[in-house]
């Protein structure tokens, strides 16, 4: 019985969210204490092809792309060292490594701002772009790490024994084996940066507008049917990510 | 190891950056060498407030979503399919970003939100304004709530690989030495789930302390979660007063650095990696 409800309780909290947002998306002269719209309206999705959330949608994706790829080639040597570590010098590089992750965002956005400033970086799609980078890499770098402990340095020694070149084993050796999860990573630096609001609204200055800017505007301003679709929008992404990832690889979870 | 420090190099360039603006040496304002901003935020009843406000909220909630997870991860560990399915369910909300948990839930919690609608069709309330304030409110219940949710996914799926990894041989051990299976749960496998799951409830504190976005749709404007002050100071219109923002986040930035040494303190406690 237990258990039947517990099932009960996940599929909702699993399913419920979505159609609620997709409900308040479509839903018009929805006003206490109805418990359903008065009228459904397709205004807010078309809004979306035509107009201003269009392309806040594409300076995300944008920006999500360009950290994705940054971090991960920053991170994948990094995390390749950290593995490389051991004892005390492993936990410290780790830690270290998780200190972006750790800084709030805003704390972060606010503490680089001089320095972007400084640069001419802020209020640019460049200096969004490098600081999502910060949290993003942080993280791939502990992903990365964790992916290359568990890979046998001895394939990389034996090719290098071999006479290959350092290029070499990075070519052949090393990214053709952890490609899959360089696959992961690119997903999971994209998320990163899919749904940032505090470094985009500091260092983006206000004059980058992002999706989730759009949503968090939306939300401030009780335009529901606006912020619902953004909301939607900024779900689905990662969604699909998580349904490609599990028809990937038959895991046992 | 050095590697990693260039990892964290721009958050140490930060903190630079905002020790100098906290002593007026940088930034817009800045009027020479002070320590007047650093004496005031330090003197302000709510700077304390607030970190205790955002370091409570995320404590609580990060207990509640262990608990949960820690249950689930229990409770549907087998090979049936509910169990399968179970598991499959736990992870969906997985990606879900914080801000759409945080406008999840303002529309369910607020006193017009959803639960307000079902109590007024049951007849529970008989107005909005007869419905708790779950949102906004001092104590912060709707925002624990919505920050527990949003993280229950993924301590879920940490518990649930803890589990299957670590679990079956010790309960079987245990078991072989005649435990009985009440035994086996709260000395065997509780304390394995415990120990591989701290640090990642450690994590998850870390980040709904430092969350912005819950903290502005969800969180009370008194006391004001360390995130939002911050911000409130940068913003404020009083030139004079800028400045407080930077020691604020100096404080935000040496609270997330004694996290991540206590998360690492407890793994290495544990030999958890």
């Amino acid at each position: 019985m237990g258990r039947r409800l517990a099932i009960i309780a996940l599929a909702f909290s699993a399913v419920a969210p979505l159609l609620l947002l997709g409900l308040w998306s479509v839903g018009d002269q929805w006003f206490f204490p109805a418990l359903l719209p008065g009228r459904l309206t397709l205004e807010s999705w078309r809004h979306v092809i035509s107009s201003r959330l269009a392309i806040e949608a594409t300076v995300s994706g944008v920006v999500a792309l360009a950290t994705a790829a940054i971090a991960c080639a920053l991170a994948l040597p990094v995390g390749r060292a950290m593995a490389r570590l051991g004892g005390w010098r492993r936990r410290v590089a780790a830690a270290v490594a998780f200190l972006p992750v750790a800084a709030p965002p805003i704390a972060l956005g606010l503490g680089l701002q001089y320095a972007f400033a400084s640069l001419d970086l802020t209020g640019t799609i460049g200096g969004v772009i490098l600081a999502h980078v910060v949290p993003a890499t942080g993280f791939l770098a502990i992903y990365f790490a964790g992916v290359f402990t568990a890979l046998d340095p001895r394939i990389e020694d034996e090719a290098r024994s071999l006479g290959a070149t350092p290029l070499q084993v990075w070519r052949h050796i090393t990214i053709p084996i952890v490609k899959r999860q360089i696959g992961d990573a690119l997903a999971l630096g994209f998320l990163v940066s899919w749904a940032q609001v505090p470094l985009t609204l500091v260092i983006g200055g206000g004059v980058v507008r992002t999706l989730p800017l759009a949503v968090y505007d939306y939300v401030r301003a009780g335009e529901t049917r606006y912020a619902a679709t953004g909301a939607l929008l900024l779900t689905i992404p990662p969604m699909l990510a998580l349904l490609a990832a599990r028809r990937e690889r038959v895991a046992p979870l | 190891m050095r590697v990693a420090v260039w990892i964290a190099a721009p958050v140490l360039i930060g903190a630079l950056y905002a020790l100098l603006g906290a002593l007026g040496l940088v930034g817009l304002d800045a009027h020479g060498f002070t320590t007047e901003h650093v004496t005031h935020v330090l003197g302000a009843g709510s700077t304390w407030r607030g970190i205790g406000w955002s370091l409570a909220t995320a404590t609580v909630a990060t207990a509640a979503a262990t608990v949960v997870s820690a249950a689930l991860a229990i409770t549907f560990r087998g090979t049936r399919i509910g169990d399968r399915v179970a598991r499959a369910l736990a992870a969906v909300p997985l990606p879900m970003p914080h801000l759409v948990a945080a406008t999840l839930g303002l529309l369910v919690l607020a006193q017009s939100g959803l639960v307000a609608r079902v109590l007024y069709a049951v007849g529970i309330i008989h107005a909005a304004a007869g419905m708790p304030a779950l949102v906004l409110d001092r104590f912060g219940i709707g925002y624990m709530a919505t920050m527990a949710w949003k993280e229950v996914p993924f301590l879920s799926v940490v518990a649930m690989s803890v589990i299957a990894t670590r679990g079956p041989r010790l309960e079987e051990v245990a078991r072989t030495l005649g435990a009985t299976p009440g035994a086996v749960l709260w000395r065997v496998t509780v304390p394995v789930l415990w120990r591989g799951l701290a640090p990642a409830a450690i994590a998850v504190a870390i980040i709904i302390a430092g969350s912005f976005e819950g903290a502005y749709l969800l969180a009370p404007s008194s006391p004001l979660a360390l995130p939002l002050l911050t911000y409130e100071r940068y913003r404020t219109i009083d030139a004079a007063r800028r400045a407080d923002a930077y020691v604020l986040v100096l404080l935000g930035l040496t609270l997330a650095a004694l996290a991540v040494a206590i998360l690492e303190w407890v793994r290495a406690r544990w030999d958890v990696d």
